[in-house]
């Protein structure tokens, strides 16, 4: 029996996590909606997480495009730089770097924050006060997470691509219009449009991970630290996991 | 609640400005696939395709027009290629362009090229057939290179046969060692030299003559300039020719005396006829001089006789004396 006890409690954890989720996605399309907690909670995951996640990808393109660099040269097609990191940005650098990031800062927010109300009975007492502390906390939360990060998946995309183009000037020459050129001339709405929509997931993931780690932490504030740390860990590998599932999908409906 | 405001206004910055870029990108990568704007169909029927695919760019005259819609089989031998056009395009696109397959760059994308023709024809309407022209295929080209390839080895082949040859030929190599042969290779180059100089003297002296003639100096100048000279030589032809004439009367006239005279020789009664011809006369002119021989003869006995007479032999020895002294 003991042999069977990581089993059984991984598989407890994953029923008790299908029940937050149908429970979220029950408490979503009921009144009263949080309008206004929810925007705050946008900006607040959003907004706030811009600066972060802006920096992360604009490193992320000018590294990859001066690493990309030697290579294109010993086989002569430097030209081809815009092209191949452009796909490699926005296709999987850009959602799966944002989301990572997105992960580190939100996640583990969250689930810090669930997890002292919950240990510091905040959340019972809302609900004693007659508010619905899971639409209120959770809804508005894992919503803002699977707005926002696509959001700023494209932001970080951009800005990424940016970094690219400078660092492609950085040995060659090329004009802004001549760079956005050919990276739009090399994408289509197979690069795109996927790799949007998988952020959605990433985002939902993320803020779910966070709020049900937070939201069902136990043992005091060594509970709180634990649920930050698992929330982060479990989301990053949730993340690449919806990844795998993603390019296995969009390669069946032939989209890649 | 103001801070509430300010904080909404940054958030909702933050996602149209992500919007904005969302759509901005989609809307030029949909244009690229002329997924917006106004286009029209074409269709253009290859037997072979060779890796196209939906998506890959058409081109008309090099520039990007639309790109390729989808591709169907129409029988075993025929494919059906259906091109998405750009309508500005149109009025420039005739019936008698030709598509054909073509490379974008030595690894780059397979694309269509439109290219017109100079012939004059009406602008093709939607969804209209274009006439297709077979590039050549990488294949086709590998083919080709490899009979190239043939033709090379066998003339390296030879070639190495001709080089064989060529090391094995005295001759050859007699020739190539012998080292008098530069220095007479000089020797003969400057001979041309010198020899091209004289001839470029001699080209100067011919000039020169050439310039004296065509300015009429020296006799030969004057013959072919002076016309004061030419009416001269005219004069003195014209005389000559009047000589020529006179002399004809002459001997005409010369003709008739020898005529006379032959006839007088021959025929005549003169003296010349008689010495030539008449043989009594010579006859009688032998028998003359027979007499005349005798009578010196008998002339000469007689004088004798008359040197031994003694009436005149004191004359003789006088006479006789006479040339001893004076000898």
């Amino acid at each position: 029996m003991k042999l069977f006890a990581p089993i059984r409690s991984f598989l407890s954890e994953t029923g008790s996590v299908a029940r937050f989720v149908s429970r979220y996605f029950q408490e979503i399309f009921q009144p009263r909606y949080e309008v206004r907690q929810f925007i705050r909670q946008c900006f607040t995951i959003g907004y706030k997480s811009l600066p972060l996640i802006g920096i992360t990808g604009f490193i992320m393109g000018l590294v990859l495009t001066m690493q990309l660099r030697p290579t294109l040269l010993s086989y002569g097609v430097v030209s081809k730089l815009p092209v191949m990191v452009s796909l490699a940005i926005v296709r999987e650098i850009g959602p799966v770097i944002s989301a990572l990031i997105f992960a580190g800062k939100i996640s583990s927010s969250m689930g810090a924050e669930l997890g002292s109300m919950k240990v510091t009975e905040q959340i019972d007492a809302m609900e004693v006060s007659g508010t619905n502390p899971f639409k209120y906390l959770v809804v508005t939360r894992v919503l803002a997470a699977t707005l926002m990060l696509p959001v700023l998946t494209v932001l970080s995309d951009a800005i990424g691509l940016y970094g690219s183009y400078l660092g492609v000037n950085i040995k060659d020459h090329t004009s802004l219009g001549l760079f956005f050129f050919e990276v739009f001339n090399t994408l289509h709405f197979g690069d795109v449009l996927p790799a949007t929509i998988k952020t959605f997931f990433f985002g939902f993931a993320i803020g779910i991970i966070g709020c049900y780690k937070g939201y069902n932490s136990s043992k005091g504030t060594e509970g709180v630290g634990r649920a930050a740390n698992s929330a982060v860990v479990i989301s990053s590998v949730v993340v690449f996991i919806i990844d795998l599932l993603a390019v296995q999908i969009t390669d069946v409906l032939g989209l890649n | 609640m103001a801070k509430d405001t300010i904080n909404n206004v940054k958030l909702g910055l933050f996602i149209s400005s992500a919007v904005a870029i969302l759509i901005i990108s989609l809307y030029l990568i949909g244009r690229n696939q002329n997924f917006f704007g106004s286009n029209f169909y074409l269709r253009a029927r290859f037997s072979n395709i060779n890796g196209l695919i939906a998506g890959n760019n058409v081109r008309f005259s090099g520039i990007q027009v639309g790109t390729v819609d989808k591709i169907r089989v129409i029988d075993d031998t025929t494919v059906e290629v259906t091109l998405i056009i750009d309508k500005s395009m149109k009025p420039y696109i005739h019936k008698n362009s030709t598509a054909a397959i073509g490379n974008d760059g030595l690894m780059g994308n397979k694309v269509i090229n439109i290219t017109p023709n100079k012939i004059a024809s009406p602008v093709i309407e939607e969804d209209g057939l274009l006439f297709t022209r077979k590039a050549p295929y990488t294949d086709e080209m590998i083919e080709k290179l490899s009979s190239t390839n043939n033709n090379v080895e066998v003339l390296s082949f030879k070639l190495v046969n001709t080089v064989d040859q060529l090391n094995n030929s005295k001759a050859l190599w007699s020739i190539l060692n012998d080292t008098t042969i530069p220095v007479n290779l000089k020797l003969s180059i400057n001979n041309i030299k010198e020899a091209s100089i004289k001839i470029n003297e001699l080209m100067d002296v011919i000039h020169e003559i050439a310039k004296d003639l065509h300015e009429g100096r020296g006799t030969a100048g004057m013959l072919l300039k002076d016309e004061k000279a030419a009416t001269d030589i005219k004069q003195a032809i014209a005389n000559i020719d009047k000589a020529s004439q006179e002399s004809v009367t002459a001997i005409a006239a010369i003709d008739s005396v020898v005529q006379q005279l032959h006839e007088d020789m021959f025929y005549g009664k003169g003296a010349v006829h008689t010495l030539l011809r008449d043989t009594q006369f010579v006859s009688r002119l032998n028998h003359s001089m027979d007499n005349i021989e005798k009578g010196t003869a008998a002339f000469s006995e007689d004088m004798e006789a008359l040197k031994h007479n003694a009436l005149t032999r004191g004359y003789f020895k006088k006479q006789a004396k006479k040339t001893k002294s004076v000898k």
